[in-house]
């Protein structure tokens, strides 16, 4: 399976600056999003230490004997868990960082990395970005937000509809680099030709209904294009967040699409 | 500041703000709390300051003592708490343990658009211990050509289908690629149809999502299934 990703990100309407990053590789099949928080522009500094550390850690730029943080996962694959250890990095430096400058104090940022290794998709996630899945027509959230309102729904001490409204859906109960260890979430999926991922910040969950996301992705058919018309809803809507989507068109890879690569490499 | 609002058919008669470790109620003038009823005793409960927390403690009254309608003998106060002493009640308000709005307090200042993360020990406060058990669910294959007898449904959204990648893989020439998708939820699972295939439960056909039940019967694309759930 490969990926054909494209990826945006966009201030909104309302904010000062732009507090989201995001790191897409097709080679390393790696997707990642930030949305960071914090006083002194500390947010944007915290989502671009998570996103650097997470590259970097892919690129074998950091030593080997660093590489497992935290407990091995024997449920989840060797990928999952390197994802997992990459995550528990980010969230020890930023931590790291904002005990030592006063300014950075509190900073965090929410995160989602996914990576694919042939088939097999691996999911880490901490905060209120999403991933999707988007398969047969359906478009199904596959992470739980970490936030204060959807642990309520869970918990049945609030309905969804309340939920909507509420004016706490900004809190977080999760987030990398406010404490020194972090619990991130886990997750495995089998992907399948003609499958479509979408992670983003919730500056476009909150201002695009799900139901909407679906249709973009699946009538534009095209990465790049997809994200541009999700960002330009978002704004229509009010665009009341920074705005970052990734959308992942999963493709088997074939033997059309080696020659298709290849002419693309003689049209250089 | 915690404070009591003592009251008498709804009219406040006293505003008293707690300020000692224990706050006694009862009809004797030794008391800090004086109700002058017949139906409270001389020494009818107290009002505990432990740390951060207030209790309320009934000594033995022969009335008893209730708070939000239920007899105690020791209760922690929440912020809006009843508590109803012969006639009386005595509201207990408390700045620090709102318990609608807990969070408002550590957070104060800043606006509500803001994203921020809340302290794990003010998470507890507010969400108490009613987490549900996550459930695990599966298919028994009753009748039909697959490539396993039973499936566990451990993802997120599992196919039933031709496709290599699906998590049931059927077999035969005309069967589509995606027949249906089961959904996993923390709590439930669905299943949705997909493609041109009819699904059934229980001998139904169904157009839409249908959330599954332990002993379903679910059949699509020539095979049938037991869904089952575990906890």
């Amino acid at each position: 399976m490969k990926l054909i990703v494209a990826a945006r990100t966009d201030q909104g309407l309302v904010r000062p600056n732009n507090e989201d990053n995001f790191y897409i590789s097709e080679e390393n099949g790696l997707l990642v999003i930030a949305d960071g928080m914090g006083g002194h522009a500390s947010g944007e500094i915290a989502s671009k230490m998570a996103i650097d550390i997470i590259r970097d850690y892919f690129d074998n730029i950091i030593g080997e004997k660093e590489k497992l943080i935290g407990k091995y996962n024997e449920e989840f694959s060797e990928t999952t868990n390197r994802v997992g250890s990459a995550v528990r990095l980010a969230n020890m430096a930023i931590h790291e960082a904002s005990q030592s400058n006063p300014e950075w104090q509190g900073m965090g940022t929410t995160l989602d990395a996914v990576s694919l290794n042939d088939k097999r998709l691996s999911i880490v996630h901490v905060g209120d970005s999403r991933v999707y899945l988007v398969r047969a027509g359906y478009i199904e959230q596959l992470t739980d937000d970490h936030t204060l309102v959807h642990e309520q729904v869970r918990r049945e001490l609030l309905t969804k509809e309340e939920a909507e409204v509420s004016d706490m859906k900004h809190i977080l109960t999760r987030a990398l680099g406010i404490r020194e260890e972090i619990d991130v979430d886990l997750d495995e999926l089998t992907l399948a030709d003609g499958d479509i991922l979408i992670l983003c910040s919730d500056g476009l969950s909150t201002m695009v209904p799900d139901d909407d996301m679906l249709s973009v992705v699946t009538l534009v058919n095209d990465p790049a294009a997809a994200c541009e018309t999700l960002i330009d809803m978002a704004n229509d809507n009010g665009g009341k967040d920074n705005i970052t989507v990734i959308v992942a068109y999963i493709r088997k890879s074939n033997w059309v699409s080696y020659l298709l690569k290849l002419l693309q490499w003689f049209r250089r | 500041m915690a404070k009591i609002l003592l009251k008498f058919k709804d009219a406040v008669i006293k505003d008293l703000p707690l300020e000692k470790e224990a706050t006694t109620i009862g009809r004797k003038s030794e008391n800090d709390i004086v109700i002058d009823n017949i139906g409270v005793s001389g020494f009818h409960a107290k009002i505990l300051k432990e740390g951060e927390n207030f209790y309320i403690e009934d000594l033995n009254s022969l009335n008893g003592t209730f708070v939000d309608g239920k007899k105690v003998s020791k209760s922690i106060l929440n912020s809006g708490d009843v508590i109803l002493i012969g006639k009386h009640t005595l509201e207990f308000i408390s700045e620090e343990h709102r318990r609608d709005e807990g969070i408002k307090a550590p957070i104060r200042g800043v606006s509500m658009d803001e994203t921020m993360v809340i302290d794990p020990r003010e998470q507890e406060k507010i969400l108490t211990s009613t987490e549900k058990l996550e459930v695990l669910g599966g298919f028994i294959i009753i009748e039909g050509s697959t490539d396993m007898g039973e499936y566990e449904l451990k993802e997120r959204v599992t196919t039933i289908g031709k496709d290599e990648s699906a998590g049931i893989r059927l077999k035969g020439f005309f069967t589509p690629k995606v027949a249906a998708l089961v959904n996993r939820r923390k709590e439930c699972y669905f299943i949705s149809p997909s493609g041109k295939k009819p699904l059934k439960i229980n001998g139904e056909e169904v157009t839409q999502r249908y959330d599954l039940k332990d002993g379903d019967i679910v059949e699509v694309a020539g095979i049938k299934l037991q869904f089952y759930l575990k906890e």
